[in-house]
């Protein structure tokens, strides 16, 4: 009983983190058809810099975390300026763009190197204590990660949903001639989207870091799980990345807790061939190739 | 042939895809509420003509005015918002999108909020069916009901000049028959409106000035009347 309530907490952080981090490859995706390949370096530069915000600058927890946030979404937006902007509507668009990002990526990892070193760093960011019940215990610091997560996806949701600009973004997602049709400047949308995916990211690579500790190469393995999330869950479908991220890390931790660590991500593989054979577009998604 | 001061000007456009060029040497006036219909074959540059004035392809060479300004050469979004409207032909809906957030796409560029609601009930007015399925997701509609919301979406942008691609595409006669009654009605209020088809005989039926387009350039030019009478063009264009 007592292992079960472990694997679920486990499970849940494991999987709220994949979900914020799959949110902003999925979004990124489904909107610019821009597979981000920069996502895993922006992730670790979003740690780092609430660790320096901390630890160099002295700023409060909270402040730290929003000036990451920040620089984030400043990163993405170079992203656009340095590379996206002069490829949008050009030949071989999608391909091109997977190279770019992670050219990127290249740089933005070697900075961080270059930057802090390679010795893993202790991310001063976190919460001490938790529940206990027997011989459950539930770290705050899990709680409190599934909460800004929640609260994350949820505002990510209103923003797409009932907003002109989450309109603008779904619309770009179904149809990007209609929407320049309707008057709307598609580069800004761009320039949004990666602004808001690099926010996201920072701040996943916050939570990761807390985790974890802080290393330059911290986010390859998060990317790769969001990329496997979104395969799964179907390629910009928002919604599904979101059940998919939360199955797929209490999968993940259950595989690990019951077979062993080194079961956990050959395990999602399997998942991922499985999911494929029987939907290739898949699991949420449609045939038709409409994301978001 | 025109009547009244040209809202709409082409002036020796060609252009094309890469360095083909599909419309060869086009000028031609669209008059202040005139209804201009563009016929011809397939493939014949008629949809390239409408996507040359709406900045969705280049101009190779030439220029085109709208109310005296040049436009040619502004990004798609400005020339939207100077109110030259472009419905593209095979509707370019949401399709993930509710009826009701289709016609607010369409009004991306109002700020003010009671326009948007006006405009909103005048497309209503226009087509009750649409109020009926206010919130069902556009991907469920009839043909003729995307067609509708197409049309509706672009009269939410508030277009000065409205560019039609083959509405009659794909529809069943009646509802070819309610699109074009749609069509007039609009047009009979003042809306000026440059119409792209292949269906002739109702184009011709409800056109103040028809242009015969053949190979990137216009063959003929005259009104409805006076295209009837030409047996030879109806048959070798149109075979009719």
């Amino acid at each position: 009983m007592d292992g079960w309530i472990q694997i679920l907490v486990s499970g849940l952080t494991v999987g709220a983190m994949y979900a914020v981090s799959t949110v902003s490859l999925s979004l990124v995706w489904g909107a610019l058809n821009v597979l981000n390949m920069g996502q895993g370096a922006m992730l670790a530069a979003g740690g780092y810099i609430a660790y320096t915000a901390v630890m160099s600058l002295g700023l409060p927890i909270p402040i730290a975390i929003v000036v990451a946030v920040i620089v984030g979404a400043l990163i993405g937006g170079a992203m656009y300026f340095l590379i996206i902007r002069f490829m949008i509507g050009k030949e071989g668009f999608e391909t091109n763009v997977i190279v770019a990002t992670f050219g990127f990526a290249l740089i933005l990892e070697n900075l961080v190197l270059r930057l802090y070193g390679a010795y893993p760093l202790r991310q001063p960011i976190g919460l001490e204590g938790g529940w206990y019940f027997g011989a459950t215990h539930i770290p705050y610091q899990n709680m409190l990660l599934v909460v800004v997560s929640g609260v994350l996806l949820v505002a990510v949701g209103y923003l797409l949903k009932t907003t002109q600009l989450g309109r603008s973004i779904r619309a770009t997602a179904q149809n990007r001639e209609a929407t320049e049709l309707m008057g709307i400047r598609i580069s800004r949308v761009f320039l949004l989207v990666l602004l808001i995916g690099g926010g996201l990211a920072a701040i996943s690579g916050i939570m990761l870091s807390t985790l974890t500790t802080l290393a330059p190469t911290m986010g390859y393995d998060p990317m790769l799980k969001a990329f496997i999330i979104c395969v799964i869950a179907g390629l910009g479908n928002i919604y599904g990345a979101l059940i998919s991220a939360f199955v797929l890390g209490l999968f993940e931790v259950s595989i690990q807790f019951i077979f062993g660590v080194r079961f956990g991500f050959p395990a999602l593989l399997l998942l991922v061939i499985l999911a494929l054979v029987w939907r290739p577009y898949g699991v949420f998604g449609k045939r038709k190739t409409e994301r978001l | 042939m025109s009547h009244g001061k040209a809202v709409l000007s082409l002036s020796n456009i060609v252009s094309g895809y890469g360095s083909q060029s599909i419309i060869r040497n086009i000028s031609f006036d669209i008059p202040e509420s005139g209804l201009v219909t563009i016929i011809g074959p397939n493939g014949h540059g008629k949809s390239t003509l409408l996507r040359s004035i709406s900045g969705i392809v280049r101009l190779q060479s030439g220029e085109i005015y709208f109310e005296g300004q040049r436009i040619d050469g502004l990004r798609i979004d400005q020339i939207v918002s100077r109110g030259v409207v472009h419905i593209p032909q095979g509707d370019m809906l949401f399709p993930d999108m509710t009826v009701h957030e289709n016609l607010l796409m369409g009004a991306s560029l109002i700020r003010s909020r009671n326009e948007i609601a006006e405009r909103y009930g005048k497309v209503f007015v226009l087509f009750p069916q649409l109020e009926e399925r206010k919130n069902q997701v556009a991907s469920t509609l009839s043909g003729g009901e995307r067609r509708m919301l197409a049309i509706g979406r672009g009269l939410m942008t508030g277009a000065r000049i409205l560019l039609l691609d083959e509405p009659s595409l794909g529809l069943a006669p009646v509802v070819i028959e309610e699109i074009y009654k749609i069509i007039k009605n609009l047009n009979d209020g003042g809306q000026t409106i440059l119409l792209v088809e292949e269906n002739v005989s109702r184009a011709i039926a409800i056109s103040d000035h028809i242009y015969l387009l053949d190979d990137g350039h216009i063959a003929w030019q005259g009104t409805g009347e006076e295209l009837a009478g030409e047996r030879h063009l109806m048959e070798v264009y149109l075979g009719a």
